[in-house]
């Protein structure tokens, strides 16, 4: 999983450090003093490129001479940068994310004093590392907070059409049953041929109470009684699954607003697929400005994906990610974790 | 739908608009914004440099015809560049036939189904839907509901779990229909036994057409999903699903330039009837801003068979307020008006969001308003004074504001159409490039 991304940023990431030790060492003109007694283990250490805007040539030789220390410029980094934008955005993360991404990079790098001794290598690396962390924030603990809060606990599905709501539902209520909580499913996608079929086999095969009506029914009113339901037999957790549903459709919308006035859920928690493009970030955007979104799970990160699309998402509504969808079985459900992840795309150096 | 990326577009070729000489800085600038609209709609990275290389080469290498601006040349470049990238529309020839569907999971493989079997039955052929989804639970009533909604026969089990004998028997069942439509379960490349179960199902079914699944907002993972689907049973056709959202499904694209084949249709929308051929002049013509004619014509046609409407009103010159009303009547047969302006050559009049929801409810007022018109005021709406006008109103429960504002959109009506013949016909490249040219 999301191994394409880590090849790529390993290799932007020794494509980077090069760029650097190329500027670092293969500028001896200008500096005829510049012999210093560097640590063996640091490149030739010599900063006379021609200076750009910034850094001017008299301080760069005092940083040299007093501080031991390298100044690197925008124009080292520039191919180097460029070819990090491609790999990111053929690992699907959103343009407006890689421009962000790319301009954290490069502030951080550029005019960055650079102590002698320490590594080119990983002095990227950690920008790089905290370049995602920052764009990744934190993951969410989805037992914890069921723990820690007030009985039954309400969650609600949104999403767009065909992103895996009603699979996601049964993965986590199984996961929570394993976890030991009484989980109760509220079948609030009334609107799709099968759907209320699909989650039936699913709670059933899971052994999950559902709270279900017919097709066509509101899905406030099922939720309403899910919510009841669960509320009189002290049940921990309701899982609200609801209808695909597109951003643009205002009434599809509102009704979702609706859903939402009635169960009062405790969390929103908004359904994507890993494989998505650019268009994670618009839908996004849109889903948690109408209905909210506190936490995001992504599904389908099986395919081959390169982990793209949680970068965009968590970029643009901000919200952690709580659970990565691995799979067609009831296990293939993974809590995400940042750290975990940006250690397995950049490696650890 | 295009939106976002047809802006992009618009003001990468705008910025060209004042050049008199093809210059390389020009060029490079012009090639730079188009590259980002491409990768912002998800089209395939390599494909794009290859895509951006032919056009500043051409660009800057081919001398401009004659009589054409700096502008146009390059718009005819890209133009023809994004027709290439597309490749061709796949025939959909009207006989018997069997068509496996593929595709990942939740890109809308059965909701396309039931979407293509009322294609064909709309054309007048016997249809019938196989359902070999055998793992994901409710797949066999979805399709059944869908299909019951249709009138179509739909075989399978729900009980069952070998998709092959389903599919064997489903075959013998329906082996007097003449289109027999195969629904398969989702998956993904990267899953070897199902890749070997749908490969078995394409020698099974001897499939004449095996029609590849893509949802519009599938990113960079498009091209390398489509090669290997590509590979297992050779794809002759993409159908690109959910572009109602706002994805813009270059996805679609990077697979339909891997599979070498060509979209077949496109799926906007949640019923059976959500479905348009694709005809690549019109969507580029569209991505660029023009109005997608043909498709329209399309719609207007199969609409007007069902009604009593005379096909070439819209497009003929005398337009009366009794055309208007069988025109609202048609418009309501051939679905919601957002799509049908999306046809038109409406370019960059831009409506204003939520304009449309507002307009469906108007038009059925507007219909009751006509109600209460006598013919001579229908043929001849200019007999329409003050004291007219409240009888309509009178007549109609409306307010005179509202058979004011009727009027007034009769006359917008009159004028658009006026504009709509003009643009008339097989898309002429020439004539669309410098009507582009005139709209800014």
């Amino acid at each position: 999983m999301f191994g394409g991304l880590r090849d790529r940023l390993q290799a932007a990431r020794a494509r980077l450090s090069g760029s650097i030790q190329a500027a670092a060492a293969a500028s001896p003109q200008g500096e005829p003093r510049a012999t210093p007694p560097a640590p063996p283990s640091a490149p030739d250490p010599d900063v006379m490129v021609s200076a750009p805007a910034g850094a001017t040539f008299v301080d760069k030789v005092r940083t040299f001479i007093i501080d031991r220390e390298l100044i690197i410029t925008e124009k080292e980094l520039a191919e180097a940068l460029e070819e990090l934008e491609i790999t990111l955005l053929e690992s699907d993360v959103a343009l407006p994310v890689t421009d962000a991404i790319i301009a954290h990079v490069k502030k951080d790098l550029v005019g960055k004093h650079r102590r002698i001794g320490q590594s080119v290598d990983s002095l990227v690396v950690s920008t790089l590392r905290s370049a995602l962390l920052g764009v990744l924030g934190k993951g969410f603990d989805l037992t914890s907070y069921i723990r820690n809060h007030e009985r039954p606990v309400k969650i609600l599905f949104t999403g767009v059409n065909g992103t895996g709501k009603t699979t996601t539902v049964a993965k986590i209520g199984d996961f929570l049953k394993k976890q030991g909580f009484s989980v109760l499913i509220g079948a609030g996608d009334t609107y799709r041929a099968g759907a209320v079929e699909q989650i039936e086999v699913h709670a059933a095969r899971i052994g999950i109470k559902i709270i279900q009506h017919q097709q066509g029914a509101d899905p406030s009113a099922v939720l309403f009684d899910a919510v009841q339901y669960a509320t009189s037999h002290k049940m921990d957790v309701i899982l609200a699954d609801t209808a695909g549903r597109f951003h643009t459709k205002a009434n599809l919308m509102s009704q979702l607003g609706k859903i939402r006035r009635v169960m009062k859920p405790d969390l929103v928690v908004y359904v994507d697929e890993a494989v998505a493009g650019n268009d994670a970030v618009v839908r996004a955007a849109e889903f948690d400005r109408t209905v909210g979104a506190d936490a995001v799970v992504l599904t389908k990160a099986d395919m081959d994906s390169r982990g793209g699309a949680a970068i965009s998402i968590a970029h643009t509504i901000g919200k952690p990610l709580m659970f990565l969808g691995t799979g067609q079985g009831y296990d293939d459900i993974i809590p995400f974790s940042p750290e975990a992840m940006v250690d397995e795309l950049i490696g650890d150096a | 739908m295009l939106d976002s990326l047809s802006t992009s577009l618009k003001d990468a070729l705008r910025k060209l608009a004042g050049k008199t000489v093809v210059d390389r800085a020009a060029v490079d600038e012009l090639v730079k914004d188009l590259q980002r609209a491409l990768l912002s709609a998800d089209v395939n990275v390599k494909l794009v440099m290859e895509l951006s290389k032919a056009i500043r080469t051409r660009s800057l290498e081919e001398p401009p015809q004659k009589a054409m601006s700096v502008r146009e040349h390059v718009l005819r470049i890209v133009y023809q560049e994004l027709v290439r990238l597309i490749w061709a529309s796949t025939d959909v020839r009207l006989e018997p036939q069997v068509i496996l569907m593929a595709g990942l999971q939740g890109s809308g493989k059965t909701t396309t189904t039931a979407k293509v079997a009322r294609y064909f039955q709309k054309k007048g052929l016997k249809v019938g839907v196989i359902c070999a989804d055998t793992f994901r639970p409710g797949a066999y009533d979805q399709l059944v509901t869908l299909c019951e909604k249709i009138n179509v026969p739909c075989f399978g089990n729900p009980q069952a779990k070998d998709a092959l004998a389903i599919t064997r028997q489903g075959l013998d069942s329906l082996r007097d229909l003449e289109v027999l439509i195969v629904d398969t379960q989702g998956r993904h490349a990267l899953e070897a036994k199902l890749i070997q179960e749908i490969i078995e199902l394409n020698q099974l079914t001897k499939a004449t057409h095996r029609w590849l699944v893509i949802d519009a907002a599938l990113g960079q993972q498009a091209s390398e999903q489509a090669r290997r689907f590509h590979e297992a049973i050779g794809i002759d056709g993409v159908i690109i699903t959910k572009m109602d959202g706002t994805a813009k499904g270059g996805g679609a694209l990077s697979a339909v330039a891997e599979t070498k084949s060509g979209i077949v249709f496109i799926g906007q929308g949640e019923t059976s009837e959500d479905l348009e051929r694709f005809d690549p002049d019109g969507f580029i013509s569209r991505l660029l801003g023009m109005g997608d004619l043909r498709a329209l014509t399309e719609r207007a046609e199969e609409a007007i068979r069902a009604g009593d409407m005379d096909a070439t009103t819209l497009l003929k010159g005398k337009f009366t307020l009794r055309d208007m009303y069988r025109q609202l009547e048609a418009l309501n047969k051939m679905g919601p008006l957002k799509q049908i302006m999306n046809m038109l050559p409406l370019g960059n009049m831009d409506l204003p969001e939520g304009v449309y929801d507002v307009t469906s409810t108007k038009m059925v007022r507007y219909r009751i308003c006509m109600d209460s018109m006598t013919s001579a005021e229908l043929d001849d709406p200019s007999l329409i004074n003050s004291s007219r006008m409240q009888r309509i109103a009178h007549g109609a429960g409306a307010s005179p504001d509202e058979v004011r504002e009727l009027l007034k959109y009769y006359k917008l009506m009159q004028r658009t159409l006026k504009g709509l013949r003009g643009a008339g016909g097989k898309l002429n490249m020439q004539r669309l490039m410098r009507r582009f040219s005139g709209m800014q």
